[in-house]
């Protein structure tokens, strides 16, 4: 049973440690082609990103992470506040 | 030569003109270049944002509607304040120059500055421009410009956005002191295009381009 429990435990760790992230970030004050097209740009830079969508009408920031690796809420509210916007809220999936 | 030279120069300005009444500013790393043809004349400018709050770049302006001057200078771009509200954003720029001013082969020192404030939701567009211009002593001016828009639906930005707009200019230094135009603005991902006719009947043509 000890043998069970151990492998599993083995098995969920390494699939936790190689998943992706799927983050939502609710941002304020987006609004136009150039907002979108700017978080865009400053997202798909960055190594950690595999994808990057930008829904207005929900204000919503959807960043997915290559596998293995993430991108931390703070380093995400700098990036956004660097491109001229402010998070409100984040939601994580793995 | 001199013919030459004002062929480049035509060259350049119908190539970079820039001073649509959009934001000065894009992400870090981003450059915009916008051209704007009207009733003041042709305007040219080139900018690459640099800090979160600044940008840096290029402004040409040929004038019209009064003394025919030639601005050449570099310019910055400043954010001021910036509110991030959830259903629009609301900004204060300066916009700086200093460099050279051209009327009738007299050169001088030029210097211009210009405050914007904005506010712009997905549905509305309003806009006010203070512009103080002092070129050596060929001219000292005060120029004022606000604009109201609305868009008639709402489009994602990977669409094509339409916004009905209506601009007013106050320079009382020009021939037409108060000009109205009314214009459409359209929007696609990071191109910009808007087409107007003003009440001096003269055709406005802006873009501005982000990349």
């Amino acid at each position: 049973m000890q043998k069970y429990l151990l492998t599993f435990i083995i098995i969920f760790s390494l699939t936790a440690a190689v998943s992706a992230d799927t983050i939502k970030a609710t941002v304020n004050g987006m609004v136009c082609g150039f907002c979108a097209t700017g978080i865009e740009k400053t997202f798909r830079a960055q190594p950690e990103v595999k994808s990057v969508n930008v829904d207005l009408e929900n204000k919503l920031v959807t960043i997915e992470t290559k596998q293995g690796r993430t991108l931390d809420d703070t380093r995400i509210k700098k990036l956004l506040g660097n491109a001229g916007y402010s998070v409100v809220a984040f939601a994580r999936q793995k | 030569m001199k013919t030459r030279t004002t062929f480049l120069s035509l060259i350049f300005l119908s190539i970079t003109s820039l001073h649509v009444e959009a934001k000065p500013l894009s992400y870090v790393g981003g450059t915009m270049a916008m051209q704007e043809n009207d009733e003041t004349g042709h305007t040219l400018a080139l900018d690459y944002t640099f800090t979160p709050t600044q940008a840096f770049g290029l402004y040409v302006k040929q004038e019209e509607n009064g003394k025919d001057i030639l601005m050449l200078t570099p310019q910055i771009n400043t954010l001021i304040k910036r509110w991030n509200l959830p259903d629009g954003q609301g900004n204060i720029f300066n916009m700086s120059g200093a460099g050279l001013a051209r009327y009738r082969d007299n050169n001088q020192p030029c210097l211009w500055t210009a405050f914007l404030a904005d506010y712009e939701s997905r549905r509305w567009f309003l806009s006010y421009e203070p512009r103080f211009v002092w070129d050596g002593d060929i001219e000292k001016s005060v120029w004022q410009r606000a604009r109201i828009g609305i868009a008639p639906y709402l489009a994602n930005y990977n669409e094509l956005n339409t916004w009905i707009m209506f601009q007013v200019d106050h320079h009382p230094a020009k021939h037409d002191h108060f000009v109205a135009t009314p214009l459409i603005r359209f929007f696609y991902k990071t191109y910009l295009f808007e087409v107007g006719y003003s009440s001096n009947q003269h055709i406005m043509v802006n873009w501005q381009i982000q990349f």
